[in-house]
């Protein structure tokens, strides 16, 4: 009986996607197991590629019927694991196959896409018609459309620029939010979160995908900048910094035009070697615009205001501002920099954060502190790390987001990896005690933020997730064990 | 997994970022060929197949005649390791290796279940047991092309310069034009060479590349001596899988090969740079070249075929949006044509052809036979089939050799 159920799923699936776009076998469904962070996912039962939104919205019409758990999968990308899913059941929903960027409106400063379209793919089809996305801190070669939106966007500050959802509801419904016919604004071309009703684009911003799957996204484009200047400056005191940030934020929003990061000494080291023995803070100010003129009057005011505040310019940094300025001014060399740079260094123990600027000093200075004892341990244990990174910039006016990563060699030791996986849950346990919270709202994360909800924002999650997916089938328990009316998923799928 | 076991490193410097399946930019189309014409599940590319190899060092999965058909679709023609680049900072060498995973994987498989194996592989390496060259024709092939050429072997005088044919073009009455026309290229330049001719041996290249990695050493360690004793100074390839072999595989063997080894492109460049070589017809037409893998990517042979190309009048060299050690392979690398009759092969080089059709160019222009082989395959399932010529064929017609 089971197995003639589970050849009738496999048979029904078959039918909307075509057999091709299914894989059931073992290995195919392993190679899934894994994605960019070292807590993995489980295997799923199937995989599936669906091409369209309807297609999703049949597949999830039909995980709903059966009880079957969906875990749903973009770029592959997270630093904490792929949502679990219940494992043994798993339908995991490869979304990389709508892939295709539907407009680029030059007029309304829009792009609509697919939303398992890697960000890089869409940032060069918008840069052929001389536009971007801002997004200087996304890997973007790697992460999706869909999983940036579900996963990272909300709290890197750029979700003001997700204006537009097209979203698979976990019982099939299709909906449309943030404008244009059939959503809350019945007008087309226009493109607004709030008006004519609630912000239901907001409400599956950084839902982890729990609410619904995204399957197409309108987004902001802007005028891609084709001037740029590029200046370094060194601080002694972390405070300084901090001024400094401070005071190039009275002048300018850094979205999208002047992002302002700042690294630390173990971030430096990694740049460039012989700037080991100096124990500073590096202030990077980009300057992007359209004319010589007006770029050339911000360097000189950011220059002048980092002198102001006791920042130092020198050869050497003002060599490596002319290579940072030849990189980000190509096609997203920067991003791609960076993550061959960690990629490099070893087995990531990613520490990122999230903290108001407004007392930042004294959290940050612990967390380092916690971080360097860790990896006094890791030592004493005869782990050996490959380097550390320092980095954080305002997301917006009032906060700033960061990290401070180590890296680790000998990845094929367990012991090494179990380190690993145990110093990235404790220090965000810790920063979490502190008054941070992470960038990212993926795999075990979602679990760790949502220890720390209070009652009423459980309420309101469980009572919109029990509304929306009574079943429990989409993404199931990636935030919170359901506690909520409805039966938890019961199909297992077989080949 | 005695292999596999010996890139264990690479297996675990993989971080699983999963670049080398979804870059998209500027000058990378996409990254994997496999990947791109197949239904594109994770497996198919280097994130997955890695993650595999991972699986089976720790247990969690077996190999299995499902693991052969996931590791043979794989082109190894490395674009995946160029988008990766990670580079080990002291050493200069690569931290990942996607490829030498695949490799390991293969020779495994091969070793431990080879009734797992699809039977055209088996043929090929058998016909090398037998007639040293895989494509099943006897030793006296290698010489038979040369009929009637003023063309002398090593063996009736010696040279310092030893044209190494290799044994897909003599094998192939199609290709056998391009020694030919080769030979006229060079006596044309008054180059005083002289060829092996039925005593040529495979070199071990489309073994190693199928697993049968210790077939492709013995013959490796046989070649090396042969060469190293025939008194020559200088090797000229004609294909592009001998010439990565011979350079790079045999060059880092122990003992090393000793003459100094050149794929014809590069030692006719030389040519036409010291003016040996001048064109004296004009040709008027728009091409793009297809930079064969083992000679652009795997060996850094990017130039010399453009300044030939460029050097011929009124031939047009442009560019594709993925070129130099971007390009896309052709589809034939790491016996693709084997792997389900070639068909997975052809649809690659179609697209191939497609790419460089929307740039305008009338013709395709490669340095390579298997790429030729494939590309001239997959131009037979177009509507409108675009021409592929070997970089020699267009170097004769400017010398006017062919009147």
């Amino acid at each position: 009986m089971k197995k003639a159920l589970n050849q009738k799923i496999y048979k029904d699936l078959s039918e909307i996607v075509g057999e091709n776009y299914i894989a059931a076998t073992p290995l195919a469904t392993f190679a899934y197991s894994q994605d960019a962070s070292i807590f993995g996912g489980t295997q799923a039962e199937m995989v599936v590629r669906p091409g369209s939104t309807e297609e999703v919205s049949k597949i999830v019409a039909l995980a709903n019927q059966h009880r079957i758990p969906l875990v749903v999968r973009g770029g592959g990308a997270s630093i904490y694991g792929q949502p679990k899913g219940l494992p043994g059941s798993n339908l995991l929903i490869d979304m990389t196959r709508m892939n295709k960027v539907l407009t680029i409106n030059p007029e309304s400063f829009t792009a609509t896409a697919q939303c398992g379209i890697i960000m890089g793919k869409l940032q060069y089809e918008c840069r052929k018609e001389g536009f971007y996305i801002y997004s200087p801190f996304a890997p973007l070669h790697i992460v999706s459309l869909g999983g940036w939106i579900a996963g990272a966007a909300g709290a890197a500050g750029l979700w003001r620029d997700i204006i537009s959802l097209t979203i698979v509801l976990p019982d099939g419904t299709i909906v449309k939010t943030g404008g244009g016919p059939g959503t809350n604004i019945h007008q087309s071309l226009f493109y607004n979160r709030n008006l004519g009703g609630p912000d239901f684009t907001g409400l599956f911003i950084g839902d982890g995908g729990s609410f619904g799957i995204k399957t197409e996204a309108t987004v902001r484009i802007t005028k891609f900048p084709t001037v740029m200047r590029v200046s370094i400056f060194e601080f002694n005191e972390l405070s300084k910094v901090l001024a400094m940030v401070k005071r190039h934020l009275e002048r300018v929003d850094p979205h999208p035009f002047d992002p302002i990061m700042v690294f630390g000494p173990g971030a430096m080291k990694n740049f460039m070697p012989e700037f080991s023995e100096i124990n500073s803070f590096i202030v990077q100010g980009i300057m992007q615009g359209h004319t010589e003129k007006e770029m050339d009057a911000k360097y000189q005011v950011f220059n002048a205001l980092a002198e102001e505040l006791g920042g130092t310019r020198t050869p050497m940094l003002d060599a490596m501002a002319e290579v940072m300025t030849s990189s980000t001014s190509g096609e997203s060399g920067m991003e791609m920099d960076w993550l061959k740079l960690f990629n490099v260094l070893g087995l990531p123990a990613w520490l990122p954060f999230t903290l108001p600027r407004e007392g930042f000093l004294e959290v940050y200075n612990k967390l380092i502190a916690w971080r360097n004892a860790r990896l006094g341990e890791a030592t004493s244990r005869g782990f050996e790390y490959g380097g550390t990174w320092e980095f954080f910039t305002p997301s917006d006016s009032s906060t700033l987001i960061g990290e401070i990563d180590s890296f680790f060699k000998d990845a094929g030791n367990p012991e090494v990896v179990f380190f690993v996986q145990t110093m990235m849950r404790d220090f965000q346990e810790y920063a979490h005690q502190l008054g941070s919270i992470d960038v990212y709202n993926q795999g075990l994360m979602s679990n760790l933020h949502a220890r720390y909800w209070p009652a009423g924002f459980k309420y309101l999650y469980t009572t919109i997730k029990a509304s929306l997916d009574p079943n429990n089938i989409l993404n199931p328990d990636l935030w919170t064990s359901q506690k909520h009316p409805g039966r938890r998923p019961r199909r297992k799928i077989k080949k | 997994m005695k292999e596999l076991s010996k890139v264990r490193h690479f297996v675990y410097n993989c971080r699983k970022c999963g670049l080398c399946g979804n870059k998209v930019s500027a000058k990378v189309p996409y990254v994997c060929p496999v990947r791109e014409h197949t239904e594109g599940f994770e497996h198919f590319y280097a994130k997955g197949k890695i993650t595999i190899a991972q699986g089976l060092f720790e247990g969690q999965i077996a190999p299995s005649p499902e693991l052969t058909e996931i590791i043979y679709s794989c082109s190894l023609c490395g674009n995946c390791l160029t988008q990766c680049g990670i580079i080990d900072q002291d050493s200069g060498l690569p931290l990942t290796d996607p490829p030498q995973i695949i490799e390991a994987m293969r020779a495994d498989l091969l070793r431990e279940h080879p009734e797992w194996i699809a039977p055209a592989y088996h043929a090929m390496i058998t016909s090398t047991s037998q007639y040293d060259n895989p494509w099943g024709l006897p030793r006296v092939t290698k010489e038979r092309w040369a009929k009637g050429l003023s063309v002398r072997t090593i063996q009736e005088e010696p040279s310092e310069i030893l044209l190494f044919t290799g044994c897909t073009i003599p094998s192939n009455p199609a290709l056998i034009p391009r020694v030919q026309k080769a030979v006229a290229i060079l006596n044309k330049a008054n180059v005083d060479f002289a060829i092996l001719g039925k005593d040529e041996p495979c070199c071990g290249s489309v073994q190693r590349r199928v697993g049968a990695i210790d077939l492709a050493q013995e013959m490796r360690e046989k070649n090396i001596s042969m060469f190293n004793n025939l008194g020559i100074s200088t090797i000229v390839t004609l294909c592009a899988g001998c010439y990565h072999t011979l350079k790079v595989d045999y060059q880092k063997a122990e003992p090393p090969l000793k003459p100094k080894v050149y794929h014809l492109v590069d030692f006719l460049s030389q040519l036409i740079t010291q003016q040996k070589l001048i064109f004296t017809h004009t040709q008027n037409l728009k091409v793009a070249y297809h930079d064969p893998c083992h000679l652009g990517r795997h060996s850094g042979i990017f130039d010399p075929p453009r300044d030939i190309l460029n050097a011929l009048p009124g031939i047009t060299l442009v560019e594709r949006r993925a070129t130099r050690e971007n390009t896309i392979c052709c589809g034939a690398g790491g016996g693709m044509r084997l792997f389900a009759n070639g068909t997975l092969a052809e649809k690659i080089g179609k697209a191939s052809l497609e790419d460089a059709m929307a740039t305008g160019a009338q013709a395709v222009v490669t340095a390579c036979p298997f790429c030729e082989i494939n590309l001239t395959s997959a131009a037979g399932q177009m509507n409108h089939p675009m021409p592929v010529y070997d970089i020699i064929d267009l170097m004769t017609k400017g010398l006017r050799l062919e009147e």
